[in-house]
């Protein structure tokens, strides 16, 4: 064994070699951040089809398959309504009280698992990144695109609890608002989930601690109360005022419930928070490109 | 060691060029170090973390190479020699610890180690690689039927992959991989998994995409496949390059070397190496950005 462990001889020579490098470029080297854009937009149906197929497959184990999707947060917003309606009956001096619950609670499930999603998905689909060389950025879009499909019957199931449960809220034109509201939240998800994707895969911790961040924020987001009951201070109100998630449940809950078209501002800070957490989500993750799949 | 003055020119571009590429892995060790340099508090507290003995593992030590056009280069190596490192950074699935490979087109890793989505249907599964590999949906419709036939799987092709045993599983991953006609291919060993019919299949498809392709590399254990395959074999032994020639002098020289081995004769296969080593000519790449010769050479 003695012999294998000595040293190996230095080769003979070294031989330079004058190679013509115009035309080759490093293998698995990030492009500018408009090439960028432009290789994920030539990746949109791989994207679209695999959001499609999983939404699809998510239920498959189920007896009753894609029903699921609707059906669950039907029980969802049910469990609400026995615990805090029928059980509980406190309102907190809030006019229809669980229909007020009911939004906070569903729209908050739409962005808690788009975010949750977006920020695993370079983890989850890590062999799908090791196989093949794509835009990483398609594996977060993707998951977002998944959440919003999916959140089409949740958002059904939520206007049907509301128009059922007593009190029942009558349907008006504002309810279309939801949709650019749900367009914005999907933005921010995309964003934040992106930014968390490249954290996670630099540091698989922080997905032990998204759950709790998450919950956090879900009571800071008044979910089941408002805020003027809570806090005094005016401006610790202007700061969770800016939260983009209380500002898409105070959209939702205005034109679903109360009947009005909702404030300016709240559009005004949702839009600009998304809009700005897309851009630094996009351009953290992509700096972060050559990095995925590898340990 | 001499180092040559005179540079060799290559006039065309290159399809790959490994320049000074380097490897090495920090992995942890369960092995108890009596001598532990780290004790108290935060040797516990390295403990508590998961993390007491990091170990550096040199994967590939300096590298570099230049492959041109039309050339099939075999690797030759002992198990844990960097033959499939070197693989995959050539493929891009690992980055270099040290320095860069460059290419002139995305070179293809055909394994069977890529794994794809198991909830999903094998036909799926078939077309979400495609699109991840680039195709558009009109070039997957005109595949599919091909696709299926390579691997073999006929009507199992629409259940789930997670029911497939992992030689179905593997045939469908080459099948994927081998839809479409890189310029530059790589070839890692394990393609034998299948059974005999899956095996011709699969050489038909690899000797269409062999004869299409610009380079070709190959990692494989059959040294006689190497012979039959390759114009150029590489050997590497514990990382290091130990020889790099035509196909039947490395290979046979090779031979040599692990027949010594396995009789137990260390010291013999030793010499062979390290004189096989001591007759090498290392490339060092030095890049040029004009197409003319230099002048004054």
């Amino acid at each position: 064994m003695s012999a294998k462990k000595a040293k190996l001889p230095p080769p003979a020579a070294i031989q330079p070699m004058s190679v013509d490098m115009r035309k080759l470029s490093r293998v698995g080297s990030r492009p500018g951040f408009l090439d960028y854009l432009v290789r994920l937009w030539d990746y949109r149906q791989f994207i679209f089809y695999d959001a499609r197929a999983r939404v699809q497959t998510g239920t498959r184990k189920d007896r009753l398959g894609s029903a699921w999707l609707l059906l669950n947060p039907v029980f969802n917003g049910l469990t609400y309504y026995v615990i805090f309606g029928m059980l509980l009956n406190t309102s907190g001096g809030i006019e229809n009280f669980i229909g007020y619950l009911i939004v906070g609670i569903f729209m908050f499930q739409f962005s808690s698992g788009a975010i949750t999603e977006g920020a695993r998905s370079i983890r989850n689909g890590k062999s799908v990144v090791q196989a093949f060389n794509f835009p990483r950025a398609a594996l977060p879009l993707g998951a977002n695109i998944r959440e919003l499909l999916s959140s089409v019957p949740l958002v059904l199931g939520m206007l049907l609890l509301i128009v059922v449960l007593p009190p029942a809220e009558k349907i008006s034109w504002h309810w279309v608002l939801i949709v650019p509201a749900l367009l914005l939240q999907f933005i921010f998800n995309l964003g934040i989930g992106m930014i968390l994707a490249r954290i996670i895969s630099i540091a698989h911790d922080v997905t032990h601690l998204l759950p709790f961040a998450i919950r956090a924020w879900m009571y800071g987001s008044a979910v089941f109360y408002s805020y003027e009951r809570f806090v005094h201070e005016p401006t610790l109100l202007a700061i969770m005022k800016f939260n983009p998630l209380f500002n898409v449940i105070d959209i939702v809950r205005s034109c679903v419930l109360y009947d009005r078209v909702p404030a300016w501002e709240s559009w005004a800070t949702l839009a600009v928070v998304s809009l700005a957490a897309l851009l630094v989500g996009f351009i953290f993750f992509w700096r972060g490109e050559e990095t995925y799949g590898r340990d | 060691m001499v180092a040559i003055d005179e540079a060799v020119f290559l006039d065309g571009p290159p399809c790959v060029v490994v320049d000074r590429v380097k490897m090495t892995y920090k992995v942890p060790s369960s092995i108890e170090r009596s001598t532990s340099t780290r004790k108290g508090i935060r040797g516990s507290l390295r403990k508590l973390l998961g993390r007491e003995n990091l170990v550096t593992v040199s994967a590939l030590k300096e590298l570099s190479l230049v492959v041109e056009r039309g050339e099939s280069v075999g690797i030759i190596g002992r198990n844990g020699s960097g033959k499939s490192t070197l693989m995959k950074l050539i493929s891009g699935q690992a980055a270099p610890t040290d320095g860069a490979v460059y290419a002139s087109s995305t070179p293809v890793l055909l394994g069977v180690h890529a794994a794809l989505v198991p909830d999903l249907s094998g036909d799926q599964n078939v077309v979400l690689g495609c699109l991840a590999m680039g195709m558009d949906m009109d070039e997957i419709d005109q595949r599919f039927e091909s696709i299926v036939e390579v691997s073999g799987l006929d009507s199992a092709i629409y259940l789930p992959m997670k029911s497939y045993s992992s030689g179905m599983a593997s045939r469908l991953r080459f099948a994927i991989a081998a839809a479409v006609n890189p310029e530059i291919l790589l070839v890692d060993e394990a393609l034998n998994t299948g059974d005999a019919q899956f095996n011709d299949r699969s050489k038909a498809r690899m000797d269409e995409l062999r004869a299409q392709a610009g380079c070709v590399f190959i990692v494989s254990h059959s040294l006689d496949t190497i012979r039959n395959m390759c114009t150029r074999v590489i050997w590497l032994d514990k990382g290091e390059l130990i020889m790099d020639g035509s196909s039947e002098e490395t290979t046979n020289l090779y031979q040599e070397f692990s027949s010594n081995l396995s009789k137990g004769n260390n010291i013999t296969a030793a010499r062979i190496r390290d004189e096989a080593r001591a007759n090498l000519v290392a490339t060092q790449i030095m890049e040029r950005s004009s197409g003319r010769r230099m002048e004054g050479r």
